[in-house]
């Protein structure tokens, strides 16, 4: 009788207390080793690409918009790295952060770009990841876990130091 | 506690190791306690408590740590002193945009406040030491109540009528005086007496010994008080269990329909209404400040039936229910509770409803529709077709003076169009245009478009063909599936306390030996009813006291 | 005459039958010892002719709060001004309950003047009716509201019996380390009450006189995307100003004293809302509340408590520890119902969270786990008399913090019924 109280109690006490260590606070932002959310979007070609099409490579995500100069100034530098690393099995997913057709249509006319661009819908995969500024850039390794979010513009020499580094992991 | 040498009585009966009083007569057992004539201590009826054992085991003391009450004060005592401290400054949970917890204190509160961020204080109440203190007084709930109460039901449930003289007269009230009547014949008046006062009466065979009892179910408030709060604390884990709770905000304005994160639940805002108390109705020193007297938002709940989750097609949606949200008054459906939690006034253009007119021949051709997100590309007007080139949300020339936008929301829209017509070049001529008049004067618009303003001129005529979002609502998304079961606790440990508090348990054991009566009464509160009773029943029967005069000292429990 | 003016003159007469009322419990017992009298009759007759005035007092209080529901179509528990008003209304009730159980007329010696102060610390608030905030506007609040200052009513008459108990027992002669601390700390309590009504008198008497002092006070605040902003507010003082604002400038300070500047200036973490009116009015209350004691203290040239304690001769101490530990039995179910249960309900309805962890529902938790600790103390531990005593003042203390403090200093979502 004493043994299955004692018991229910540590188990229910434990779960408890447990819940407290292990709760998300803050912000929400994802931190190193942490999986990113999964998101299923509409790309350029009438497809549907997952963050799950491309598990066991490792993968760029980055978020831009037209209205974000830093983001387009990065983009051809993107495109270069990407031209780069292709061979290595490195993808980059360009989520454009819900802006309308014809002005993602008319910016990709102007670049040349050839990697994945994706259309976030009513900003949901932004809020999932708890984005606060633009451009943020996610690297994941082969793993699914993170290995470092970049918020703010990168030149492409940062771009492919974690690059180097993150076909390396 | 008093730990007996002796656990069988004088006469005759055993009792449970920890026993302070005869279960059977009453008679204390322990030597020191028989020789001293204070009032007896009457806790659970002197008998033992579970968990007391003469060779406790490993678990045995676990159990004995939480089974006192002496460890649950302490307990009680710790948590609302940890808990004053959590009030200091706001809590991270008081805030709900962009806050980072790390910075805010100390630019805030200065290094006190860094040091209270550090400490962990800024969360007090998620964080796993009071979590831990709120579990060990649940533990400790438990595990008081069934040491007690148990025992406590026993004893109550086979009292003996005939106790020792000992007992008797160390209660903390007693009477006692000589007979000049007959002995069963008095005893059945006094019962018949406390009869009409609502007690129980229980004489023995020979009628010379007698106990009267009432309202025995407040003994029982306490445990199902501590059962209530017992079920509340379980609700509280209970709500860590996944998707048992949300709390989300979402913000909508007029006439938009978003999801709610995680369901399968759109809400759409048809329209959101809010007044303003007038002048007239505030005292002084509030007029002329918006004092929001009403605010509504015209809400539809839907629920997507297929294509959900596609990116590719719009989901389709059926309503599944219509709520105008005010505070105090949410839409509720399947456990999903939208409140009304803010609102703003900046208006948002969606769409507008312009013309074409042909300025050589003051033809007008049109309306038509132009949303400012995801416009039709193709338009025919008359003699004209429009084909739409370019659009900006937030138009602006860029460092390289090229056209581009600023933001993602329409707050200074221009649409770029190739127009071919009668009298224009056969590959068109750009014409861009400004939704916003304000837009239109500060880009020079007939300056951009330079010949072909004098040509023809796209504007929006009247107010009756602008479609925009006046005010924007922001709705608090809750669910929590424990809320019933939460209820239920309350209700108990509300019966529990009420039950315990108004009523009192009371008792009076009397015997007659020759002519001599002996008389103790016990309550677990309000002695001063008591006393009145007992005297009450003894003048009845032809004893005058004064209610007063029966108490022999001791604590008021 | 319209409702609302109707209910504000009950009011007034109220509060001076209250008053009367504590004039003839005062004459009941200081009066027994008068020669020529036989002291149970003086006492039984004066007390029942306080308790008939005091009677009146509530029924015309009661008149007050109906008159002005009806007259502004709301319940009046919604600001600071109503809340105290119910909250004295509540004592009377509650000591009219305690009353009809024990029949001791005594209790209202200190019972009354319980209310007197809260009445007169209502009065210095703004007494116009102010139209709800929605959020305000619900039944539960109602419910609430009137259930929790009821159970807090109880613990006050808990409190006054409690200090009573400590009046009567704690013996002045006493030269130990014990009595010594006992008599200090009883004095302290009382010291404490008069600083409250330093309080109340600092507030009448300048605004009786029309003083008026103002400021400007410039502050910056740093919004959620980093935007520096720089506001000024005007802040008005009613009392000459000891502390100005911090980092205020001086519109216009009349003259007290012939002082015609502030002295400090309040430190720059109190950079809340009136943060520095309130430090120069909690300055004031100690000023005005020490020079009160230290007069009554010159006039009878020993301690208060010393100058109390004879008069309490004659009573039960037994009655007095049951009688405050009955009413903090009788209010803490009806507290626990009130402020916890309804609270939450309310909070359901309102906010769709039960508890959120606001200082105030915080507090009221203090509250509430304080006064169960003090059952069990009391139910387990054997704690009475003394100890019991102290607990049911400390507990009182709690509940004026809960009630008033954390307004005053913390800010929450309670706020809006503040100062």
């Amino acid at each position: 009788m004493q043994v299955v109280i004692l018991a229910a109690v540590l188990i229910v006490g434990g779960y408890a207390i447990g819940t407290t260590l292990f709760a998300e606070r803050g912000s929400g932002f994802l931190k190193p080793g942490e999986r990113p959310p999964e998101f299923s979007l509409a790309n350029m070609e009438g497809g549907v690409t997952s963050l799950s099409d491309y598990a066991g490579k490792p993968v760029v995500i980055n978020f831009w918009g037209t209205f974000c100069e830093p983001c387009v100034k990065e983009m051809p530098e993107f495109e270069r790295q990407y031209k780069k690393w292709q061979d290595k099995d490195l993808t980059i997913l360009a989520i454009n952060l819900s802006e309308d057709t014809l002005t993602v249509k008319n910016f990709l006319n102007r670049f040349n770009l050839s990697y994945p661009i994706l259309r976030d819908e009513a900003r949901k995969t932004e809020r999932n990841f708890a984005l606060r500024q633009y451009p943020t850039t996610f690297f994941v390794k082969a793993d699914g876990t993170l290995m470092e979010a970049v918020v703010g513009g990168m030149t492409e020499e940062d771009i492919d130091k974690r690059i180097v580094r993150l076909l390396q992991l | 506690m008093l730990v007996p040498e002796n656990t069988k009585c004088e006469c005759g009966h055993h009792n449970s190791v920890g026993t302070v009083l005869c279960e059977y007569c009453g008679k204390p057992l322990h030597q020191d306690l028989q020789k001293s004539d204070e009032p007896l201590e009457m806790r659970y009826d002197g008998v033992a408590r579970r968990s007391q054992k003469s060779n406790p085991s490993y678990i045995d003391r676990v159990w004995n740590f939480f089974s006192s009450v002496k460890i649950a004060i302490y307990l009680i005592v710790i948590t609302f002193l940890t808990a004053m401290l959590g009030t200091i400054y706001p809590q991270e949970s008081s805030f709900i945009n962009n806050f980072d917890p790390s910075t805010y204190y100390r630019e805030t509160y200065g290094t006190m406040g860094h040091l209270y961020y550090v400490l962990g204080l800024s969360h007090t109440y998620e964080s796993w030491w009071f979590i831990g203190l709120l579990v060990m007084i649940g533990t400790s709930l438990v595990i008081c109540s069934l040491d007690r109460v148990l025992p406590l039901y026993r004893a109550l449930n086979k009292q003996q009528i005939r106790k020792h003289h000992q007992f008797l007269l160390r209660q903390k009230a007693v009477y006692k005086g000589t007979l000049n009547q007959d002995a069963a014949e008095w005893v059945s008046q006094y019962g018949d007496a406390l009869k009409k006062k609502g007690y129980r009466i229980h004489r023995e065979e020979s009628g010379t010994a007698l106990l009267a009892e009432k309202n025995r179910f407040s003994r029982w408030g306490p445990y199902i008080n501590h059962i209530g709060l017992i079920l509340f604390l379980l609700a509280i884990v209970a709500r860590a269990i996944p998707g048992w709770q949300m709390d989300a905000y979402i913000t909508i304005p007029d006439g938009d329909t978003v999801q709610i994160k995680d369901t399968n639940y759109y809400v759409k805002n048809e329209k959101f209404n809010v007044e303003f108390y007038a002048d007239d109705e505030l005292p002084e020193q509030l007029q002329g400040k918006a004092r929001a007297k009403k605010y509504l938002t015209e809400a539809v709940m839907y629920k997507c039936v297929s294509d959900c989750g596609n990116p590719l097609k719009e989901p389709v949606l059926e309503e599944v229910k219509r709520h105008d949200i005010i505070v105090n008054s949410p839409l509720s459906h399947d456990g999903i509770k939208l409140f009304q939690f803010d609102f703003n006034l900046n208006p948002r253009l969606n769409a507008v409803n312009p013309v074409l007119e042909d300025k050589t021949t003051g033809e007008i051709y049109g309306p038509f529709y132009l949303p400012m997100k995801d416009a039709e590309l193709h338009y025919e007007l008359g003699p004209f077709t429009l084909d739409l080139y370019a659009n900006y949300m937030e138009f602006a020339l860029g460092s390289d003076g090229k056209p581009t936008t600023l933001s993602r929301d329409p707050n200074a829209p221009a649409f770029v169009f190739t127009v071919k017509g009668p009298g224009l070049h056969p590959d068109g001529e750009p014409y861009i245009y400004f939704p916003m008049q304000k837009d239109k004067v500060r880009f020079a618009q007939d300056t951009i478009n330079r010949d072909l303003a004098e040509r023809i001129e796209i504007r929006v005529d009247g107010m009756e063909n602008v479609d925009f979002s006046e005010a924007t609502t922001v709705l608090n998304v809750r669910v929590d599936r424990a809320v019933p079961y939460l209820w239920v606790g309350a209700v108990f440990s509300m019966l529990g306390l009420i039950m315990g508090s108004y009523w009192q348990h009371r008792r009076i054991w009397l015997r007659v030996d020759g002519a001599e009566v002996v008389l103790g009464a016990h309550t677990n509160k309000n002695w001063f009813g008591m006393r009145s009773d007992v005297a009450f029943g003894l003048k009845k029967t032809g004893i005058e006291v004064d209610p007063k005069s029966l108490d022999n000292g001791g604590k008021n429990a | 005459m319209s409702y609302v003016e109707f209910s504000s003159d009950a009011f007034l007469v109220a509060f001076f039958l209250y008053c009367f009322a504590f004039m003839f419990y005062v004459i009941a017992f200081a009066g027994k010892k008068w020669s020529n009298r036989d002291p149970i009759a003086h006492q039984r007759r004066w007390g029942r002719i306080a308790f008939i005035v005091s009677s009146t007092g509530l029924a015309s209080h009661l008149a007050f709060f109906f008159t002005r529901w009806i007259g502004s179509g709301q319940i009046p528990t919604s600001n600071m001004y109503e809340f105290m008003t119910f909250l004295a209304m509540s004592i009377m009730i509650a000591y009219t309950i305690v009353y009809a159980i024990y029949r001791k007329p005594l209790l209202g010696v200190f019972a009354l003047p319980l209310t007197i102060i809260i009445v007169a610390y209502a009065a210095v608030f703004p007494q116009e009716v102010q139209p709800l905030i929605p959020a305000l506007d619900s039944i539960w609040l109602k419910v609430h509201v009137t259930t929790a200052a009821l159970g807090e009513a109880f613990f006050a008459v808990g409190f006054a019996a409690g200090l009573m108990y400590l009046l009567r027992v704690i013996d002045y002669n006493d030269k130990t380390k014990n009595g010594r601390r006992a008599q200090f700390w009883l004095e302290f309590t009382l010291y404490s009450i008069i600083v409250i009504v330093g309080f109340i008198i600092a507030v009448f008497a300048f605004r009786g006189a029309g003083y008026e002092a103002e400021f400007t006070q410039e502050k910056v605040i740093i919004d959620s995307r980093g935007v520096q902003t720089e506001t000024t507010s005007n802040v008005h003082y009613t009392l000459p100003p000891i502390f100005k604002p911090y980092n205020s400038e001086i519109v216009s300070v009349q003259p007290f004293l012939g002082v015609d500047k502030p002295l400090f200036e309040a430190p720059s973490w109190m950079n809340g809302i009136n943060a520095g009116r309130k430090l120069n009015t909690v300055v004031w209350s100690i000023i005005a509340g020490t020079l009160i004691y230290g007069l009554l203290r010159l006039a009878f040239r020993k301690p208060l408590g010393a100058v109390i304690h004879p008069m309490m001769e004659g009573i039960d101490p037994e009655d007095l520890d049951e009688i405050s530990y009955r009413a903090i039995a009788i209010g803490f179910p009806v507290f626990t119902l009130g402020a916890l249960i309804f609270a939450m309900i309310w909070a359901e309805i309102a906010w769709g969270r039960f508890w959120g962890w606001d200082p105030k529902e915080v507090w009221a938790l203090i509250t509430w786990l304080f006064y169960s600790a003090y059952l069990h103390f009391r139910l387990s531990r054997g704690w009475q008399g003394l100890r019991s005593s102290w607990l049911a003042v400390i507990g009182f203390v709690i509940v004026l913090f809960t009630l008033i403090g954390v307004n005053l200093i913390i800010a929450g979502l309670h706020s809006y019924s503040g100062v």
